[in-house]
Parts: structure tokens; C-alpha cells; sequence
């Protein structure tokens, strides 16, 4: 994970590599797999021990998870409207397990399954066929009319209904491509930080106490990560509101 | 707190009626409806968004055109063709994304 | 702060491809075609999401919105009753207004009543004792008047007696009686005392 003598290896901690022994690796399943159950888990948990009371009068961890649930819930209700109660289990999925996953990612050695494009990617798709399946489905073939806004002019269908087409199918790209760019772009200065921290220390006391630098910044950077790891969870989360409002409304 | 505890007369009543509509019991007094603008609205953020809504289009746009141009063996044109449809896209995204709400159409 | 992020990201990004190629041979591990473990990896995500999902959507949310209804129930129930109880407080309490302001009322009457009966009963009473001191205070002057005319009477009674007395010394001839008394009473009348009475 570190860095070598001269050169800075920001991205091999972004190098998938199976674990379990062969078992997994007959399955191939990857550390950033692991890491999907490991934050799957943890929501569970804390709906399972934070519920377990059922109290009226709810406890810490009820009220963490009562307030998870009720921030999601009022999201969808907000954003959709009263048919966004139907999407509040996916949603609910979708943010817990982005913002999981992209919290696990800042605890050292572990794995941020967020920062793989991949991974974003198919999130984005399940995404936008999601809301494509809910559109087709309450509207039929009306949803079409969506790619050519009324009152537009009929000698500009040609341009327009290609760009509309275009702008649909790049959603899932730019919900994908923000999400992977910031946890990529975060977890490279961390990286890149500190093999500056190892490289001065390296130097003698000179370059030990310059190292305060780096070290400064990346403490600095942890918390800003913290922040962009629960902005990303809610960005990615209430564009998918946004574009299930417009599935199911559309304007 | 001398807001919240010591109203006097009809305290209790507003207190009473206060619980009750947050509790959903009684229809909330009629105010301006809570605009749903998602996402991050800070002049950076919004910079950011502009630049990936820009790139995904562009994005989609050339992977369109290079797959029809490998399809249909058009091989320059329809590239060049659905960089300038992404751009327009990318600027429609932009569009949209600044754009004022428009009036929110039903519950 | 964030586009600085998100440029340091993209400018790593494009160094990958160049600075740090020789360290990192391959560039991005994220997009390496060739790496079977990257479609494994969405695979792997698409089964722990779908189970994930069943996970929250058939077991745990309900959970969490079985006991928020439940919740929402008794505060429901209970601002009901509360409700309810101020709503019977505040008709208690305009009850007892009222039964206070009748009472007031009617103790105000008695007061009143009792004040005229007092006034009455004074009146009456000083009435009578006025008319018991105006029968006392006749009879007082009727004595004093009886007592007066009988002094009065006596009065001419030693006049004449002396007159007549006097007139038969001096004279040494008895007068006559009718003569004396018509005198006196003349004198008398003529100082200013009435005959009889006065």
C-alpha cells in the first residue's frame, strides 16, 4: 500500500484481489466484494440490534435507525410524492449502501468498492432501467413524448429528439462517473499525501518535520472525505428521486 | 425558551395544536410548499456538476457514434455527427440543471 | 475545495497514463478490461444488492415502520386525549364561571334583600319610637298646659281674694264679688294674660 523508494503507486490500492483462498478465488470473489457484504451487514445490524427493543420510547440506536429510515422516507415522499413510498425500500438500499460504502473506504486497509467505475456503473444502470420500467410502465408508449417536449417545434425533432435521447443516457454515466470521481480523487491524495509523509520522513529531521505537512493535510483530508462520502451517498440517492419524479410525473 | 414555554393564555392550545400537526393529525396551516431542489447547491458543486454533466453526454454521444459508425461502416461522419449532438446534449443537461423550477405539479 | 478535488482527481488520473505508467503498467486498476475479477465484482454486487434489498424491503423496514406507526398511534392516541381533556377542562371551567357568577348573583340579592329588610325594620322602629316620644311629648304639654291654666286660675283667684280683701279694709265694706272678679280679669286681661289661660 505504500510507497516505494521514489515513485508514488496512488492507484494499486484500487487493485482487486480475491480472498478467501481458493474458495473465493474459484468464485471469484474480490476484497471489494467483501467489503459489499461487510457494509450490507452493518446496515442490517443496525436496523436488527437498533429495532430489536421496539420501544415506544426509543433508545440511541433505535433513534439512529428511526431517524435513517424517516431522512429516507421524507427524501422519497419529498422528491417523488405520494407514489415514492413504492421506492422507499430501494432507495433505502441505494444510500445505505453507497454511504457505506464509501465510509468503510476511509477505515485504512480496507476497500472502497465506490471508487470502481464498474461498480458505480451498474448501480447507475440498475438505476435509470429502473426508472425507464416505472415510466413505461405508468404512461405505455407516452413515455416517448418525454424525448420531444410539447410545443417544441415540429422541424426541430430531428435535433432535439437525439439530444433529449442523448441527455437520458447520460444520466447513468454522470450519476456513475461523480460518484467514482470523487471517491478515486479523495483516496489518491490520501495516497499520494502520504508517500510524501514516507518519502520526507526518509530524508533525515529536515524532512521529518516538513513531513508535519503532509501529515497535516491528510487528517485535514480525512474529515473533508467524510463529508464527501455522505454528500456522494445523498447526491447519488436524490438525483435517483429526482429522476423516478420525473418517471412517474412526467413533466 | 420564553417563546416556547411562556405563551400564557392559549399556550397550552398552541402547544396542544402544534403536536398535533406535527403529527400529521390535523391539516398543517397552508404555507409555501418546501422546494425539492436536490443535490449540492454550492457555486462549487454546482461547477462540478456542470463538468460531469457535460463529460457523461459527451460520453454517451461518442460511444453512440463510434458503435454506429462500426455498425453501419460510416466511419468518421457519424462520430463527428454525435460529438455535436453530445455537446448540445451536454449543454441541454447544463440547461436543465440551472434552469428555475418550474411549478411543482401536484402532491 | 471540491473542484480542487475533483481536478487533483482527473489530473491523477491523466498522470496515470503517463508518470506513473511505468510504476502502474497497466493505468487505472478500475479500468482494466482485461481483469476478469472486474465483471465478477458487479456481479457479486448485483447478488449482495438483490439481497440486500429483499433483506430491508420484506424484513427490516417493516420492522422499523411497524413500530414508527405504532409510535405515531399512541401520540396520535394521546393528543387525542389530550385533547379531549382540555376540551372537558375548559367546560368545567366555564361551568364553574357560571356557577360562581350565579351564586355571586344570588348572595348580592340576599345582601341586598337583607340591607332593605334592616332599613325597614329601622325605619319602623325609629317611626314607632317617634310617635311613642310625640304621644310623651303631648302629654307632657298637655300636663304643662293643665298645670298653667290651673296656676293661671289660682293666680285669679288670690287676685280676687286679695282685691277683695284690700277693697273691704279700706273701704270696710265688703264689694261685690262679680264687680272684684270682672276687675281682675280686666287687669289681667290688660297685662297680657290671657282670662283663664295663656
Amino acid at each position: 500500500m505504500a510507497a516505494g523508494g521514489h515513485t508514488i503507486d496512488a492507484l494499486g490500492q484500487f487493485e482487486l484481489a480475491t480472498v478467501f483462498g481458493p474458495v473465493g478465488a474459484s468464485v471469484r470473489f474480490s476484497q471489494s466484494n467483501l467489503m459489499m457484504v461487510v457494509a450490507a451487514a452493518l446496515i442490517l445490524a443496525l436496523l436488527y440490534f437498533g429495532m430489536r427493543a421496539k420501544a415506544v420510547v426509543p433508545g440511541r440506536l433505535q433513534s439512529m435507525a428511526e431517524l435513517c429510515y424517516d431522512g429516507i422516507y421524507s427524501m422519497c415522499v419529498d422528491q417523488i410524492g405520494h407514489e415514492g413510498k413504492r421506492f422507499f425500500p430501494f432507495i433505502f438500499t441505494l444510500f445505505f449502501f453507497i454511504l457505506l460504502g464509501n465510509l468503510l473506504g476511509l477505515v485504512p486497509f480496507s476497500f472502497t468498492f465506490t471508487s470502481h467505475i464498474a461498480v458505480t456503473f451498474a448501480m447507475a444502470v440498475m438505476v435509470i432501467v429502473l426508472v425507464t420500467v416505472v415510466a413505461l410502465r405508468i404512461h405505455g408508449l407516452q413515455f416517448f413524448t418525454y424525448f420531444f417536449p410539447a410545443g417544441a417545434p415540429k422541424l426541430l425533432a430531428p435535433l432535439i429528439i437525439p439530444v433529449e435521447m442523448i441527455s437520458y443516457l447520460s444520466r447513468p454515466v454522470s450519476l456513475s462517473i461523480r460518484l467514482f470521481a470523487n471517491m478515486v480523487a479523495g483516496h489518491v491524495m490520501f495516497e499520494v499525501f502520504a508517500s510524501f509523509i514516507v518519502m520526507m520522513a526518509g530524508a533525515g529531521v529536515l524532512g521529518a518535520i516538513g513531513a508535519i505537512g503532509p501529515l497535516a493535510l491528510n487528517v485535514v483530508l480525512v474529515g473533508f472525505e467524510l463529508l464527501v462520502a455522505v454528500l456522494q451517498a445523498y447526491v447519488f440517492a436524490i438525483l435517483t428521486c429526482i429522476y423516478l419524479h420525473d418517471a412517474v410525473h412526467l413533466h | 425558551m420564553s417563546g416556547e414555554r411562556g405563551g400564557g393564555k392559549g399556550s397550552f392550545e398552541d402547544r396542544l395544536a402544534s403536536a398535533r400537526r406535527k403529527q400529521g393529525l390535523d391539516a398543517p396551516p397552508p404555507g409555501p410548499e418546501k422546494s425539492g431542489s436536490g443535490g449540492d447547491l454550492s457555486p462549487m458543486g454546482v461547477g462540478l456538476r456542470v463538468g460531469v454533466e457535460m463529460v457523461s453526454a459527451l460520453v454517451v454521444a461518442v460511444a453512440i457514434g463510434w458503435w454506429l459508425d462500426k455498425w453501419l461502416h460510416t466511419k468518421p461522419f457519424l462520430l463527428a455527427l454525435f460529438v455535436l449532438l453530445g455537446g448540445a446534449a451536454g449543454i441541454a443537461n447544463v440547461w436543465r440543471l440551472m434552469a428555475p423550477k418550474r411549478p411543482p405539479d401536484g402532491p | 475545495m471540491r473542484p480542487v478535488a475533483a481536478l487533483f482527481g482527473v489530473g491523477s488520473m491523466l498522470l496515470s497514463s503517463t508518470a506513473f505508467a511505468e510504476e502502474a503498467k497497466k493505468g487505472m486498476p478500475q479500468l482494466d478490461a482485461t481483469n476478469p475479477l472486474i465483471l465478477s465484482q458487479v456481479v457479486w454486487l448485483a447478488i449482495i444488492f438483490l439481497a440486500l434489498y429483499l433483506l430491508l424491503s420484506r424484513w427490516a423496514l417493516p420492522q422499523v415502520a411497524e413500530v414508527l406507526e405504532a409510535r405515531a398511534a399512541t401520540i396520535g392516541r394521546d393528543l387525542d386525549a389530550a385533547r379531549a381533556a382540555k376540551a372537558a377542562a375548559d367546560e368545567a371551567v366555564a361551568e364553574l364561571t357560571k356557577a360562581t357568577r350565579t351564586a355571586q348573583a344570588g348572595a348580592q340579592a340576599e345582601i341586598a334583600g337583607a340591607v332593605a329588610a334592616a332599613k325597614d325594620a329601622a325605619a319602623a322602629q325609629s317611626a314607632q319610637l317617634n310617635a311613642k316620644l310625640d304621644a310623651q311629648l303631648d302629654a307632657a304639654e298637655r300636663q304643662i298646659a293643665g298645670a298653667r291654666t290651673a296656676a293661671l286660675g289660682a293666680l285669679r283667684q288670690v287676685a280676687t281674694d286679695t282685691a277683695s280683701v284690700v277693697v273691704s279694709r279700706l273701704t270696710g265694706i265688703a264689694p261685690d264679688v262679680h264687680a272684684v272678679d270682672s276687675a281682675v280679669g280686666a287687669a289681667l286681661a290688660a297685662r297680657g294674660v290671657a282670662a283663664g289661660h295663656a
